[in-house]
């Protein structure tokens, strides 16, 4: 796939760590990245993010299951932002109870996250995505209401995301892979769900009238997650 | 193995018709195949790995799963049987009835899976939640239907052991789009019970966190076959294709927090950010404490 992506550069830096024992400056980079808002965003806006595709600020997510794996590295990069973000300004009112639950989604999220950059990375080095530059305008971080649905839809996207992605998928590890993290996303969500509503961790708006959850294809997903990121994803090749 | 009391106690009865199937069935024919049978001789003349290789069929994979289903459906069930003091509260007893609701719907999903593909069914099994086996032995959980904490560390072991088990079988469907992509939906939906479970403990006291944690005090005892439920639950490691270890393990790439993390912090986070599978014998076990 010719039109996919980047390689080398300030990636395959921050990629390093996974392989090699880490060196206390790379080590600080990550802390220094993830522990603020404001730095997550910039390590969004490496300065060669705007050859991912054919047009400036368009991302192709790829085809095959480098194009899943892709896949699931965008979401997961929008999902650890968002949180990065809750965790370093609280909305007001937050409980202990909230803010250790929150905190620890944040750090699964940054696990997925890196985990994706890792697998791809090893896969696929010359395929992987950039880092995405998450577009958060509409998001009152202050607000425990805002804020709590945002982290609804992402919860229930991404368990949606996985559902829909799963027979797209070649490899059994990968599968296996997708398995093991829908699961910790679809407990998110029912602890999130119940935060806004006491009861509703399994809505009907959720889960149908045979007990399956909600899935989504790839377009339907992206399109849901579009408003959330600045670069144009596109995911017509994913699993194909 | 209760599957093999059960196909004992089949024998024995006028079991389901064969003219039950549905136009699945001639597709899916070879449903009770070894998944190995299917390769070619050649693949299996290959030296095999010195690892036992369990070779499920989608029949297992799927009475499995309805063995399961109709475990939670029939907890649930009689623990709704039970007067709202049992509940405490209302909103505890709807929750327990929206879980039900899921179970019953799962249970009749799985069932007309196997029927529309032609296979036979085993008579539901008979359960019995206190883990006596009717009287045949001590009680694991003798309130389990009288005093509601001991119910949800019960809901807690099934619900977590069916979100395990389904990861265990999706490699056995993966061919069939369909199978695999119910299984998933339903094994995601287990796991949003599970979290509803472990959020009610909390709040009654526990040390339990909404998903599966290594600082989650522990709800059965070391050695148990309860406790196999959430071996190796805590694992860190996590591979790539071709057995590549993702070496979490050495390096601290990942750290949200303020003041940053121990290491042996970050990887209990890794552990929670993975469920792991549990493999379809170990899953039989645990459900067979419930089973007699």
């Amino acid at each position: 796939m010719s039109n996919i992506t980047k390689s080398g550069g300030d990636d395959a830096e921050f990629a390093k760590p996974l392989y090699t024992p880490i060196k206390r400056r790379s080590f600080f980079m990550y802390a220094g990245a993830t522990a603020g808002a404001t730095a997550l965003l910039l390590s969004g806006c490496d300065d060669d993010d705007d050859n991912n595709g054919t047009q400036p600020g368009a991302v192709s997510l790829g085809s095959g299951d480098v194009g899943v794996l892709n896949y699931a590295y965008a979401l997961e990069q929008l999902e650890a932002a968002f949180y990065a973000r809750v965790v370093a300004s609280p909305f007001s009112g937050m409980t202990t109870d909230e803010r250790t639950a929150l905190t620890a989604i944040a750090q699964h999220e940054a696990i997925h996250r890196d985990f994706f950059k890792a697998a791809i990375t090893a896969a696929a080095p010359t395929q992987i995505i950039g880092s995405l530059t998450p577009k958060f305008d509409n998001i009152n971080f202050s607000d425990r209401t805002s804020v709590l649905s945002t982290a609804r839809t992402f919860e229930d996207l991404g368990v949606s995301a996985y559902n829909g992605a799963g027979s797209l998928i070649q490899n059994s590890t990968y599968l296996l892979i997708a398995g093991k993290i829908v699961s910790v996303e679809a407990r998110h969500a029912a602890y999130i769900r119940d935060l806004i509503t006491p009861g509703s961790f399994s809505g009907s708006d959720v889960v149908d009238a045979n007990g399956l959850d909600v899935r989504r294809s790839v377009s339907e997903v992206l399109t849901l997650a579009q408003p959330f990121i600045t670069e144009t994803i596109n995911g017509d090749n994913v699993g194909k | 193995m209760h599957f093999l009391k059960l196909l004992a106690r089949l024998a024995e009865t006028d079991t389901e018709s064969l003219t039950l199937t549905g136009p699945r069935r001639t597709a899916l024919r070879r449903l009770a195949q070894a998944g190995t049978a299917a390769l070619p001789a050649v693949l299996t003349a290959l030296p095999q790995p010195a690892v036992a290789r369990d070779s499920r069929t989608v029949q297992d994979v799927l009475k499995l799963a309805l063995t399961l289903e109709q475990l939670e459906n029939a907890f649930y069930t009689q623990a709704l049987q039970q007067p709202l003091s049992f509940f405490g509260t209302t909103e505890n007893q709807a929750a327990i009835q929206t879980i039900q609701g899921h179970e019953q719907q799962h249970v009749a999903l799985f069932t007309r899976l196997l029927v529309n593909a032609g296979a036979t069914l085993d008579l539901t099994p008979r359960f019995d939640f206190t883990g006596s086996k009717n009287g045949a032995q001590a009680a694991l959980y003798p309130d389990v239907f009288t005093n509601f904490d001991t119910f949800l560390r019960v809901a807690q072991l099934l619900e977590d052991t069916g979100v395990r088990a389904y990861k265990g079988q999706v490699e056995y469907i993966q061919f069939d789009n369909f199978l695999l992509e119910s299984a998933v939906r339903a094994h995601s939906v287990e796991a949003r019970h599970a979290s509803h479970i472990r959020t009610m403990r909390r709040q009654r006291g526990a040390t339990v966190k909404s998903w599966v944690s290594p600082s989650d005090a522990p709800i059965a005892t070391t050695g148990s076959v309860a406790a196999k439920a959430y071996a190796g639950e805590d694992s860190f490691t996590q591979y790539l294709a071709g057995n590549n270890l993702v070496p979490f393990v050495d390096n601290l790439p990942i750290n949200v927090a303020k003041p940053p993390l121990s290491q042996a912090a970050i990887l209990a986070k890794v552990a929670e950010a993975f469920d792991e599978p549990l493999d379809g014998l170990t899953a039989t076990e645990v459900v067979s404490l419930f089973i007699y």
